[in-house]
Order: structure tokens, then C-alpha cells, then sequence
């Protein structure tokens, strides 16, 4: 797991984007918090940088959450996606949860929940990431070892085994 | 006697001595005999004037008698007109008593009508009575629909009053939670936690201003009227409404001028009205791709217009005049009550003013409102 966690947080309310980070530094060590007040502003952001996870709120002018999270899901399909929803608002919870969101958190936000929540996104993501390494190096291993066998086949049989 | 003086003369002769006085005695009697023959000559004449006078007098009666003919003829024909009138004064006395029999047939009419009368006024007294009584009733009704309708707009702004109390409550939690975190964490500096609690108190003043205004609004007070202004009337519905609108991306643009104008009424019956607007606008800009709504005010005349317009879809042609009645709506079951704009329309008419709509095809509905200015008042306009 990254020692360093980057995190953005979307949502239109100022108030909000100045609790919520500093309770996100309080509570989890090394997490770089960065905040957008819509969701035109995030899509600039997750241009540029990639997110260990963005969280937002649902109900915004202009873009509102899903279609953000419909977005993300294009530009950046790893990113895990959380959304903020008010109480009650199961319906969208649901369409949240379909359209790819990774986790919902339900206003009153409690800090205890949320921060489960991320730690538990952004491990997942960062197991993702670390499985697709994996796999990565797998796979160019395997390669390299093909090429090998190749390479050993093709050779004359000069130098003879001392089995042979 | 002759035979008394022919014996005297015979005596005379016998006695010449004698004869002298015989013939005295004759002289004498004969002057008596003159005497006597003039006294009746004179009777005799006597009589002739007396039968004069009679023969006079008996023409006379003739004449009297034929005077008396004619007046017995006039008499006659007197008594004949007499009759006549007698017979005419009859039947006017009969026609007198037909007349006074029918007058005493009205008289009792009119005793029955008067008794009937009585009767009647005792009637109206008692629906007086009971109309007084409902009117009261009536009175206590209207109060009671005033606050239903101010239930009912409430009820329409719930939701989005509910996501506003939301997020301040959040926010509370929040920094309250981290100031919590600062003190556990054992943070020296004080003026972290100091600022994460005041931030928790300006969202708690956020809160409780939704909050008192939503407690105004609702509360079943006596409907005043007092000198109010419009603008600030916008200003609160508009308070309320804000995020609504914000969230749906509806522009509102308010333009009242430079001068604000007052009208008598009450704050929150006018705020009310606004709020039904809004309402009222906002949904109708809901599937619009421009979604605007315009508020101006022009004031002239002792009279102030205002006008608030919306992008929406407008009124369907021919129900301009039945938006304004109470239940209807074009809004689908469970989304509109269909007594905002009713009530609206009831505000606007308890203040004097009138309400009118305007939907030209293809374009929003124009609502606009008239209200009569409030008298200036005499300490503002002194220089």
C-alpha cells in the first residue's frame, strides 16, 4: 500500500469541503485531500491526476453525482468512487451503486463510517493496482520464458545434455 | 111712517092751526130722511171702494195665485231634481258602503299581513341570528384555511427545506467531530479547535435561521396588515426557495428597481404568494432547456405591478382562468395539491389586488399581480 493516499472530494458546499478534509487528515495518517465545489472542476482534476479514490456528493447544480460518476467510470474506470447521499434517498443510493459507485455514504456523515469506507476503497484499489502489476510482471515474465524456450528450441542440439 | 105723514098732512089740513106743525114735523122728518139718504149714499160709496178694493185685492190673489202656479211648478220641478239627486246619493251611499266594506275586507288584509309581517320579522330575526353565527363560523373557517394554505406551501417546500436543515446538521457533526478528534489527539494549539467550533457555530446560526423562518411562516398568528415591503417579501420566499433552484440549475433574476415598494398587507401571506410562484415556476421550468425565471416590479399610479415570468412549458389554452381554482392541477397525482396558485389568488384579492396570467404558445407563463401602494407615509416624505 502507497504511504501517500490522494483523495478528492466534490461538493458545492464550501462548509462541507472544509470539515470533511480535515477530518479525513485527523483520522487517516499521510492522505493528501484535494477539493473541487462541482463536478466540471473534478473532471479537471482527475485529468491531471489519479486519485487513490474521489468522493461526491449527489445533489449539485449543474452536474450532479451520477452523471460525475458515469464520467469517471470513462476517463478513469479504476478510481474508486464514493458517493454522498442524504438520508433516505435509497432510489439513488441504488442507481448510485449501478452506475459503479464503489461505496455510498448517507448524510449525517459519521467520520468513523467514512473513513472505514475509504480506507477500505482505496485498499481495494490499491490491491487492484498491485494485482494488475502482478500481473503485468507475470505476464512479461511468461513472455520472457517463452522467448527463452523458443530461443532453446531453435538452438542445434550441439552441446549435448548430460542426460543425453 | 108714510102712512104716519099723510095722516099728519090729513091733520094739518083738518087743522090749519095744526097744519104748521105738521108741516114742521114734515120738514124735519124729511131732513131725516135726507140725512138718512146721505149716509147711505156715503155707506153706499163706502161699499163701492170696499168692492173696489176687494176687486183689487182679488187680482191681486189672481196674481198670487199664478205666482204661487209657477213657484208650485218650480217646487215641482225642484222635488223631481230632488228625487233625482236622492236617487244619485243612493247609490253613491250604496257605493259608499260597497267601498267602506271593502276598506274594512283590506283593513283585515292588511291585520292578517301585519300578524303574517310579525311573524316574518320574527323569522328574520332568527336567520339574522344564525346568519351572524355563520358568518362567525365562516370567519374561523377562513383562519383555518389561511393556515391549511400555509400548511399546504409548506408542505410543498419540505423536501428541499429538509436537504437544506441537512447539510448544516452535517456540517455540524463534522467540525464538532473534528475539534473532538483535536482534543483526543492531545493538538496544543488552541486555535485549531477553536476555529473548527466556530465553524460548527456559524453552521448552527445557518440552521437555526431556516429554522425560525419555517416557525414564522407556519405559525397560526391573527392575519395583520401593516405597511410591508415587497421586496423584502421576494427576498424571504426567495431565502427559502434558493436551493431548491440552485440544485435544478434555475436562473432568477429579480429586478425591482431602485425604488421599494410598500404595500399594506401582511409579510407573510405576501411571502406566501411568492413562494406558490416560485413553486409554481419551478416545476413548470423542470423539463425546460433553458430553465429561467424572471421577477420585475414597476410601481405608478398608487399601484405597484409585479410580474414573474418562468421558460417553462406554459398553460394549455383555455385554462388560464381555471389554475387559479382551488384543486385544480395539471401536475400528475402526489405532485402538486393544486391549492398554491388558489390560494395565491385568495391573497391577492383579501389585499386589494388582482392576479392574471399570461401564456402566450410556445412560451412560459407570465404571472402578474396588482397591488394598491401604501399610503406615504407622512414622516418618510418630510425632508
Amino acid at each position: 500500500m502507497t504511504t501517500t493516499m490522494s483523495v478528492l472530494i466534490v461538493d458545492d458546499d464550501p462548509a462541507l469541503l472544509q470539515a470533511l478534509p480535515q477530518a479525513l487528515r485527523l483520522r487517516m495518517g499521510g492522505v493528501t485531500v484535494e477539493t473541487a465545489d462541482s463536478a466540471a472542476a473534478a473532471l479537471e482534476r482527475i485529468a491531471v491526476q489519479d486519485y487513490d479514490a474521489v468522493v461526491t456528493d449527489i445533489k449539485m447544480p449543474g452536474m450532479d453525482g451520477l452523471a460525475l460518476l458515469a464520467e469517471i467510470r470513462t476517463r478513469r474506470p479504476d478510481t474508486p468512487t464514493l458517493i454522498i447521499t442524504g438520508h433516505g434517498e435509497n432510489e439513488l443510493v441504488v442507481r448510485a451503486l449501478r452506475g459503479g459507485a464503489c461505496d455510498f455514504i448517507q448524510k449525517p456523515i459519521d467520520r468513523g463510517y467514512f473513513v472505514a469506507a475509504l480506507y477500505r476503497a482505496i485498499r481495494a484499489h490499491a490491491l487492484n493496482r498491485k494485482v494488475k502489476e502482478r500481473q503485468l510482471a507475470l505476464e512479461s515474465c511468461a513472455e520472457e520464458l517463452e522467448r527463452l524456450v523458443q530461443k532453446l528450441e531453435r538452438q542445434p542440439r550441439a552441446v549435448p545434455g548430460p542426460a543425453e | 111712517m108714510p102712512e104716519t105723514a099723510t095722516e099728519q098732512r090729513q091733520a094739518a089740513i083738518a087743522d090749519p092751526g095744526a097744519a104748521g106743525a105738521a108741516e114742521h114735523r114734515l120738514r124735519a122728518h124729511v131732513e131725516t130722511l135726507e140725512r138718512r139718504l146721505r149716509k147711505r149714499d156715503e155707506q153706499r160709496r163706502a161699499m163701492l171702494h170696499i168692492m173696489g178694493d176687494l176687486s183689487e185685492f182679488n187680482k191681486r190673489l189672481a196674481n198670487q195665485r199664478k205666482a204661487m202656479l209657477h213657484v208650485l211648478a218650480d217646487y215641482e220641478q225642484d222635488r223631481r231634481r230632488l228625487a233625482r239627486q236622492t236617487e244619485r246619493l243612493d247609490s253613491s251611499r250604496r257605493a259608499l258602503l260597497h267601498i267602506l266594506q271593502d276598506s274594512h275586507q283590506d283593513k283585515l288584509r292588511l291585520e292578517a299581513s301585519r300578524k303574517a309581517m310579525i311573524h316574518i320579522m320574527g323569522d328574520l330575526r332568527e336567520t339574522t341570528a344564525e346568519m351572524q353565527r355563520r358568518e362567525q363560523e365562516l370567519r374561523d373557517k377562513q383562519e383555518q384555511l389561511v393556515q391549511a394554505g400555509k400548511l399546504a406551501t409548506l408542505g410543498e417546500l419540505t423536501t428541499g427545506v429538509a436537504h437544506e436543515l441537512n447539510n448544516p446538521l452535517n456540517n455540524i457533526g463534522l467540525f464538532v467531530g473534528n475539534a473532538v478528534d483535536l482534543i483526543e489527539l492531545a493538538v496544543t494549539e488552541k486555535e485549531q479547535i477553536v476555529g473548527e467550533l466556530d465553524h460548527a457555530m456559524q453552521q448552527v446560526s445557518k440552521a437555526t435561521e431556516i429554522i425560525s423562518h419555517l416557525r414564522t411562516f407556519g405559525r397560526a398568528a391573527p392575519v395583520s396588515r401593516e405597511p410591508t415591503s415587497l421586496r423584502d417579501a421576494i427576498e424571504r420566499a426567495l431565502s427559502l426557495m434558493r436551493e431548491q433552484l440552485r440544485l435544478r440549475d434555475i436562473e432568477v433574476t429579480v429586478d425591482l428597481g431602485a425604488e421599494d415598494p410598500v404595500v399594506v398587507g401582511n409579510a407573510i401571506q405576501l411571502e406566501q404568494v411568492f413562494i406558490n410562484l416560485l413553486t409554481n415556476a419551478r416545476d413548470a421550468v423542470a423539463e425546460s432547456p433553458r430553465k429561467q425565471i424572471r421577477i420585475a416590479a414597476a410601481a405608478g399610479g398608487g399601484a405597484v405591478e409585479v410580474s414573474l415570468a418562468d421558460s417553462g412549458h406554459g398553460i394549455p389554452p383555455g385554462l388560464e382562468r381555471r389554475i387559479f381554482d382551488p384543486f385544480f392541477t395539471t401536475k400528475e397525482v402526489g405532485k402538486g395539491t393544486g391549492l398554491g396558485l388558489s390560494i395565491t389568488y385568495g391573497i391577492i384579492n383579501e389585499h386589494g389586488g388582482t392576479i392574471s396570467v399570461v401564456s402566450p404558445p410556445g412560451e412560459g407563463a407570465t404571472f402578474f399581480i396588482h397591488l394598491p401602494l401604501a399610503p406615504p407615509d407622512p414622516e418618510e416624505t418630510d425632508p
